[in-house]
């Protein structure tokens, strides 16, 4: 071998600048990442530190490997921006002429009555902020709001793209990479019912017919009835019940893990994932 | 052996390499590849900002994205007098009875134009001031590092704050940036003579 310090330089430098690129440079940009004070418009901060009992899900979550199935990552391809016009003001007539400049075929007559109205979809930032400028002018309000495309959101999945801030008090971050099963990262928005949650884990079946997911029957205890039966006992469709006198109640790792599913949600707007809230919570419902 | 052995003998044997040229085309692929590639990371890569995700491209494309503040903000207004009055002002806007006075239903607060309150806000106060009959005398401390979007904030939020009995009008980030210019003879926090000789329209 001639020219071993030269290969030995080569193998050197790569390896190097791939540690500065992949280790060392993203340790610097957010490796110390702080909670986020910078959220517009509250005082609110985030994330917030998982109360004890969702904290321990974590560690249900993680024993029972359900990231092998379940990812806790939405992506999103864009974003779209609606035009909501929330008043009209008093003055009709030049409302009026904006609408019909815009040839959107509505008119205020119409529209009094049934704010706030959508009267653009899907538009550029450009195109929305000029209409909500002229309907200023003309003495209404219209609000932008800020709409995330992409097929996870088009699944349900969540309300924006989750961002490395959204994971400051995962250990370790259980991003999963592979989805047998929905992704998870906003469950705690989409299913808030820790009931609906105890008889999944208990027979998933029971809650979506067709579910692959396996039943994780030893987070749960069956139990002879003796005297009252428990008010924690699990409600269950017919041919899920155990024998007569029998019932069911959750272990504490079945609450703990449920816990953790309710803590899952990014539903902030943050500076680096702008969204606009919701206007009103919507549960996804979940097929019976 | 008739044949001496190659090993040793024939040096030339093997056959040195022709030392064949690049192709100058495979170069100059190489080369508008790049070319193309830096581009399209210029475009694209968001220059490794820790805020730039995508769909983003540029933190200037995350920029017009960002939620408004059109001065009315009465939660951006909570927010910063959280941040900054609290201290002495204290939530309840009531002040400290002798030290500090109170922006409950004040008569400085609540005039039909903000002249004063955004002078006070910039510069602070000091000396004597007169508050719903009381006495004090105490120094405020200058605010103008705030952002005017701020300034206009916090002033609609404490003057139009229902609950402490306020209600004056909303007061504009343009009215503050007026204002910058005009206070900028005068460095030091105003007493309240001073403010009561500017037209508060001013």
């Amino acid at each position: 071998m001639n020219n071993g310090p030269l290969v030995f330089l080569a193998a050197f430098f790569a390896l190097s600048a791939s540690w500065f690129g992949f280790v060392l440079t993203p340790q610097i940009q957010i490796g110390r990442q702080q909670q986020e004070t910078n959220i517009v418009n509250t005082a609110e901060m985030y994330p917030q530190l998982r109360p004890g009992i969702a904290h321990q899900g974590m560690e249900v979550y993680r024993a029972n490997n359900c990231a092998a199935c379940h990812s806790q990552q939405v992506g999103q391809t864009g974003v779209v921006v609606d035009l909501v016009l929330t008043e009209t003001g008093t003055n009709l007539t030049a409302v009026d002429a904006v609408l019909k400049k815009m040839d959107a075929g509505a008119n205020v007559a119409g529209l009094v009555s049934g704010l706030p109205k959508t009267i653009l979809s899907g538009a550029t930032m450009d195109a929305a902020d000029t209409l909500a400028k002229a309907f200023k002018k003309a003495g209404a309000k219209a609000e932008t709001r800020l709409v995330s495309v992409g097929p996870d959101m088009a699944r349900g999945w969540g309300l924006r793209r989750t961002v490395a801030a959204d994971y400051l008090y995962d250990y370790p971050v259980m991003l999963g990479s592979l989805r047998v099963g929905p992704d998870l990262a906003n469950i705690g928005l989409r299913s808030p019912d820790a009931n609906t949650h105890l008889n999944h884990l208990y027979a998933p079946r029971s809650v979506v017919s067709g579910s692959a997911m396996p039943s994780y029957r030893f987070l749960f205890e069956t139990r002879k009835i003796s005297g009252t039966p428990s008010p924690d006992a699990l409600q269950l469709p017919k041919e899920f019940t155990p024998a007569a006198g029998f019932e069911i109640v959750p272990k504490p790792e079945a609450r703990q893990l449920v816990a953790y599913l309710l803590s899952l949600h990014s539903d902030t707007p943050l500076y680096e994932a702008p969204m606009s809230a919701p206007v009103a919570p919507k549960p996804i419902a979940v097929a019976k | 052996m008739s044949q001496p052995s190659q090993h040793t003998s024939s040096p030339a044997a093997e056959s040195p390499s022709q030392g064949a040229a690049v192709p100058i085309w495979l170069i100059v692929l190489t080369v508008m590849l790049l070319y193309v590639g830096a581009l399209y990371f210029d475009d694209h890569g968001g220059w490794f900002h820790p805020q730039v995700y995508g769909p983003y491209n540029s933190f200037a494309e995350l920029e017009p994205y960002q939620p408004k503040s059109d001065g009315s903000s009465f939660a951006q207004g909570r927010a910063v007098y959280g941040k900054t009055c609290v201290a002495c002002h204290q939530a309840s806007g009531l002040g400290t009875p002798g030290q500090f006075p109170p922006l409950c239903a004040s008569e400085w607060v609540n005039e039909a134009e903000p002249g004063r309150v955004i002078r006070a806000v910039l510069n602070g106060l000091q000396g004597p001031i007169t508050v719903k009959g009381h006495d004090f005398n105490n120094v405020m401390v200058p605010w103008n590092s705030l952002s005017d979007e701020d300034i206009a904030a916090v002033i609609t939020f404490v003057r139009q704050n229902k609950e402490w009995g306020n209600k004056a009008s909303a007061v504009t980030p343009a009215q503050v940036q007026a204002v910058r210019p005009k206070i900028k003879a005068h460095p030091a926090a105003f007493t309240a003579d001073e403010l009561l000789k500017i037209s508060p329209a001013d």
